[in-house]
């Protein structure tokens, strides 16, 4: 046998009756020492190592505590947002709840759910329909005024033509003097009041309400107020402006009554 | 100054081996100091180191004297015959050298622990954690040269 081999088998042997000989005598640990060095050693790992994480560490902690005081303040700001809009939204529904004690011919309120899909025509959709005991041609105004009219109307659904959509049109007077023109929409915010003779005497500033001259809308609800008066055109009538009271840009809900 | 650089590698793979882990098994790289042993000495030289790690490694685990210093004394012995004497090294035999030689270890130090003392894991957990072993030491085969090979690439540069 060679000289190594021999050697291995005597480590094996030697290996194997070590073990057995503690196995029945109990554990020898010669090199015991060994362990308190390591252990202090890796005190001092720990300490170095410490030493260098500690500030990534905190810096770790300031960023997760950051980034949690970002989510709460998130929250925070959505949650004042929602109260705000409560608060805003009991505003308007007190609003309708006093239009619909006001207004005697009150049918139902009614809530925009969209624009028309015609991107060209001023109309909403509303939430309620013939269930609701909707018809068409029937008036939508709100607390500041007149809005328009039912132009369609479905089971559950119905659309709102507001007064400043070119199709529009309501018999009108102006409130100070009484004289009765015609409001037609323009497409665009504004409305232009019609038929007003020259010789009339017009200042911006003056409220224009309905005239239940129609047979569509009762009368007296506020329309808008002059905001342009052309003196210089030429012609049998005057070219007036008239700005809605209703903005048909911060609508949300409406009033629906009938004639 | 080899002597001192073993005295300071070894510690510090103690203490390296004592601080990660990989799916709640510690690597077993003190195994690869005992198959480098081998591969840069020769069988007297690589199993006596072996030997010698295996008995601190022993001693620092707190359980008996024999099972580590046997494994690892073994792993020096096999591993000396990668230099050349039986296999020609390379880069993949030394891979699978280590990966089968750490299996080796790990099982020879669960089997006397088991013979000896008692079984300290189940055998489906023992060969969980040494095939995993096994596995982390793989990679570390390419680097593990034997100073043959390692002089005749210097000498080609």
């Amino acid at each position: 046998m060679p000289k190594k081999r021999l050697l291995l088998f005597l480590f094996i042997i030697l290996s194997i009756g070590l073990m057995t000989y503690q196995s029945n005598k109990g554990y020898l640990h010669p090199l015991k020492f060994l362990n308190n060095a390591l252990n202090s050693l890796h005190g001092v790992v720990n300490s170095v190592t410490d030493s260098v994480t500690s500030p990534f560490k905190r810096m770790l902690l300031r960023e997760q505590e950051n980034v949690r005081l970002k989510a709460e303040l998130n929250k925070l700001l959505r949650e004042q947002q929602e109260y705000h809009e409560a608060l805003r939204e009991n505003k308007r529904l007190r609003e309708l709840l006093s239009l619909k004690e006001k207004e005697q011919k009150f049918v139902t309120a009614a809530r925009i759910i969209s624009r028309s899909a015609d991107f060209w025509s001023n109309t909403f959709v509303l939430d309620k329909g013939y269930h609701d005991r909707v018809e068409k041609d029937m008036t939508a105004i709100t607390h500041n005024g007149l809005a328009g009219k039912i132009s369609d109307v479905s089971h559950s659904y119905s659309s709102l033509l507001l007064l400043t959509d070119i199709n529009f049109s309501v018999s009108v007077r102006l409130q100070e003097s009484r004289r009765e023109g015609i409001i037609s929409g323009t497409g665009y915010r504004k409305c232009q009041l019609k038929y007003i003779p020259y010789d009339e005497e017009v200042t911006v500033g003056d409220i224009v309400i309905t005239s239940g001259l129609d047979a569509l809308f009762p009368k007296g609800i506020p329309v808008g107020y002059v905001s342009r008066v052309d003196k210089k055109s030429t012609g049998l009538f005057r070219y007036i402006e008239v700005l809605p009271f209703v903005d048909t840009t911060k609508i949300e809900e409406v009033a629906i009554i009938k004639r | 100054m080899r002597y001192l650089l073993w005295a300071t590698i070894i510690p510090l793979i103690f203490i390296i081996q004592g601080r990660v882990s990989l799916f709640d098994v510690a690597p077993n790289f003190i195994s690869v100091v005992a198959y480098y042993a081998g591969i840069r000495g020769e069988k007297v030289y690589g199993t006596l180191l072996g030997s010698l790690i295996g008995a601190v490694q022993d001693s620092l685990s707190g359980a008996f004297l024999g099972p580590n210093l046997l494994s690892k004394g073994l792993v020096g012995y096999f591993s000396s015959f990668m230099s050349g004497g039986f296999f020609r090294w390379t880069p993949l035999l030394s891979v699978i050298g280590i990966s089968v030689l750490t299996f080796f270890d790990g099982t020879v130090v669960f089997l006397s622990r088991s013979i000896f003392e008692r079984m300290p894991v189940s055998i489906g957990a023992a060969l969980f954690i040494v095939t995993l072993q096994s596995l982390i030491n793989a990679p570390l085969g390419i680097l593990l040269k034997p100073r043959a090979i390692q002089q005749g690439s210097e000498g080609q540069k």
